[in-house]
């Protein structure tokens, strides 16, 4: 970008000012991001001298999209304010959804119980105390109608947080629940998180099946929804490096789980028949926005334009529209702390702040009481305020993309961006996502990460305000934000009054039709729309999984 | 003083899969040198079980559900039952409110441990209050 004799100058320039700069004193810190990428005292035009403007960072909108996924971003419409959120029961969570709505959130987001993660009943003894006491309990079809009352589903897109072991069910009682509505469910829009490595690395399932039975079905509603054009304007997965890298693993990392995972998923639709162009397009992304500011914004930024590499070169995508990497964003829960939690409020502020200058679609700020219970009222609204600080006095959206040509900021672009396809190499090399995760190999590579941060942490080269820099007790002032204690006993009825009214015969030869598909790997989707339409539980549903594919114990590694 | 490790039950009542903080304190404590028997998913039957079965000294709950009064209760009242609490030292780990550490502690819980704990003081407090 710079002509020959210029950057000549700049050279001879810069190594007077080196000069200069080893005279002055620097502090006793290690000066690397986040995934220990040594970071220079500074950038100049001879860090970007290779690159070219047109083919490497080029125009919002356009190939290789590293500015942006939509020709006018922030200009034309702001990113989707979607708060993660559910508690007690789903007339309790209608109750919040409509606060946050009335409060100018833009979207939907569903945290789910243990239960409903876990595809059990509530009528089981092992998990009955956690009704309602980590998200919403979607158990049956009904509770899908009370999670939605009076909310205008065919305006306001809905995020499901299901993974593939449940995302049958829970989205076909919410599909069925909308057609029963009036709705044409081809116009809905909305995501199901459907994320394999969530609920295997990310958060150990309890009860679940092989990691090759959940990617197919996985696969199954990706098929059924947008390749089969059923749903198609729905986001049939939403790749979730965020629950991972919560888990501990760095943001290289991050990018690389999300990678391999999509190309596991593509490369199965293939093998069914399709062609990459006839579902990528719908295909979602979830990232984390952790605690190294510059990193994390390059890390986007380098996403997208992985992204487009691997459509374009590896799947040969046609349809430009197909080549966008589009993403919702998390602040970090991990970088919060139950010490001093008002700082968390600052915390999540920065990170936001990380996902807009990154180009996000979609974003969910962390309440402040994130690391003492579940939010209250008044820490969700702080959090959903956040972002409209950001959106509505802040003027940052005036311009695209406003950190590119930063000379830090593209070549920290390039280098996180090398590293994940090193990154990708190597898990690929253990095989298919499935395989990778059987083998243990995800698992030794959360562990070591974690303990790497783990070490971090205790040594001091990362700080925790309150609890390694400047200690505080663990804060006792803070309202806690309890759960519905009642929430057990009104999920029991609603399963009851349920199956008090649905044909239970009709319902036991749907379910024989479900083991029959299972049995020949088949597409489960159309018969689990059958059967949750007839009143099938959630619980019904994937014991019919269980029996037919058997229960697996992740190989977890301490 | 004889010369047995301690030993130290890890488990995870119920089903909510966070884990991470379990692993972290099970490692911790095998590199402590005690003894971990690592129960992974376990429902209160099993707990009190492979406490008995595996002649434990510690028994350690990770619980990020919110539902640490209605888990721990459970234990207690088995452990009660079967006439082994006097034996066994219960821990409690995990996304637990301050505001509730006192009410754990009178039902019977040796101590909790929040969000921002250190491995190294739990590894400590075994070690000084366990049951001889």
């Amino acid at each position: 970008m710079f002509d020959k004799e210029y950057l000549e100058k700049v050279k001879s320039e810069k190594e007077k000012w080196e000069e200069l700069y080893k005279s002055s004193r620097e502090r006793d810190v290690k000066f690397v991001t986040d995934s220990e990428i040594p970071i220079k005292q500074l950038y100049t035009p001879l860090d970007i001298k290779d690159k070219d403007y047109l083919s490497d960072i080029s125009f919002p909108g356009l190939a290789p999209y590293t500015r942006g996924v939509y020709p006018s971003m922030y200009r034309g419409r702001l990113w989707t304010m979607r708060l993660f959120s559910g508690h007690g029961t789903p007339e309790e969570t209608n109750k919040r959804w409509k606060f946050l709505y009335e409060n100018g959130e833009t979207g939907f987001s569903a945290a789910v119980d243990a239960l409903t993660f876990n595809g059990i009943d509530p009528t089981n003894q092992d998990g009955a105390p956690e009704v309602g006491t980590s998200g919403v309990p979607l158990y049956c079809i009904d509770s899908l109608f009370a999670l939605t009352e009076d909310i205008p589903i065919d305006k306001i897109s809905v995020a499901l947080v299901v993974e593939p072991f449940t995302s049958a069910p829970v989205c076909s009682m919410y599909f069925n629940m909308a057609k029963m509505r009036g709705y044409d469910i081809k116009q809905l829009m909305g995501t199901t998180q459907n994320d394999i490595l969530t609920m295997t690395v990310g958060y150990i399932p309890y009860k679940n099946c092989p990691p090759n039975h959940i990617l197919r079905l996985a696969c199954d509603f990706i098929e059924w929804t947008v390749a089969q054009k059923n749903t198609p304007l729905w986001h049939p997965i939403n790749f979730t490096g965020y629950n991972y890298r919560e888990g501990g693993i760095d943001a290289v990392q991050e990018l690389a789980f999300v990678f391999a995972s999509a190309c596991s998923h593509i490369d199965n639709l293939i093998e069914r028949g399709w062609k990459a162009d006839d579902f990528v397009g719908r295909l979602a992304f979830h990232l984390a926005a952790h605690k190294d500011f510059f990193e994390e914004i390059a890390k986007f930024r380098a996403a997208r334009r992985i992204w487009y590499k691997l459509m374009k070169d590896k799947y040969e995508v046609k349809n430009p529209k197909n080549l966008g990497f589009r993403f919702h964003v998390q602040t970090a829960g991990s970088s919060l702390t139950a010490q001093s939690p008002k700082i968390n409020i600052v915390r999540t502020a920065i990170q936001a702040l990380e996902a807009n200058l990154g180009g996000c679609q979609s974003l969910h700020t962390n309440s402040y009481d994130e690391a003492i219970c579940l939010p209250s009222e008044e820490a969700a609204l702080v959090a959903l305020r956040t972002q409209q600080v950001i959106s509505d006095e802040s003027r940052i959206h005036n311009t695209i993309d406003p950190l590119a040509g930063s000379y830090f900021i593209e070549w920290l672009t390039d280098e996180v961006e090398d590293r994940v396809w090193k990154y990708i190499d190597k898990i690929q090399k253990v095989g298919a996502i499935d395989k990778a995760l059987s083998s243990g190999f995800l698992y030794k590579e959360m562990r070591d990460a974690f303990h790497r941060r783990r070490m971090k942490l205790e040594n001091g080269d990362e700080i925790m305000l309150g609890v390694n820099k400047y200690p505080v007790p663990y804060d006792t002032v803070t309202d806690v934000f309890r759960t519905n204690k009642e929430a057990i006993g009104i999920e029991v009825r609603r399963i009851e009054k349920l199956k008090a009214r649905r044909d239970n015969a009709k319902l036991e030869k749907i379910l024989d039709k479900l083991r029959n598909v299972c049995e020949k790997e088949e597409n489960v989707m159309p018969v689990v729309m059958e059967a949750t339409k007839e009143g099938a539980t959630i619980g019904e549903v994937c014991n019919i999984y269980r029996e037919i594919w058997g229960t697996w114990d992740p190989p977890l590694a301490i | 003083m004889n010369d047995r490790k301690i030993r130290v039950l890890m488990s995870k009542p119920g089903i909510d899969g966070h884990w991470r903080g379990g692993i972290v304190v099970s490692r911790a404590i095998r590199d402590a040198g005690m003894e971990l028997v690592f129960g992974g998913f376990q429902n209160v039957q099993q707990i009190v079980e492979s406490a008995i079965q595996e002649d434990v000294d510690v028994i350690g709950l990770s619980i990020h559900s919110g539902a640490h009064f209605a888990y721990t209760q459970q234990v207690i009242d088995l452990l009660k039952e079967r006439g082994v609490i006097d034996n066994i030292m219960i821990l409690v780990g995990g996304v637990i409110p301050a505001k509730d550490f006192t009410q754990l502690k009178e039902m019977g819980v040796a101590n909790v441990y929040g969000p921002g704990s250190r491995t190294s003081d739990i590894v400590e407090f075994i070690r000084q209050n366990v049951k001889k």
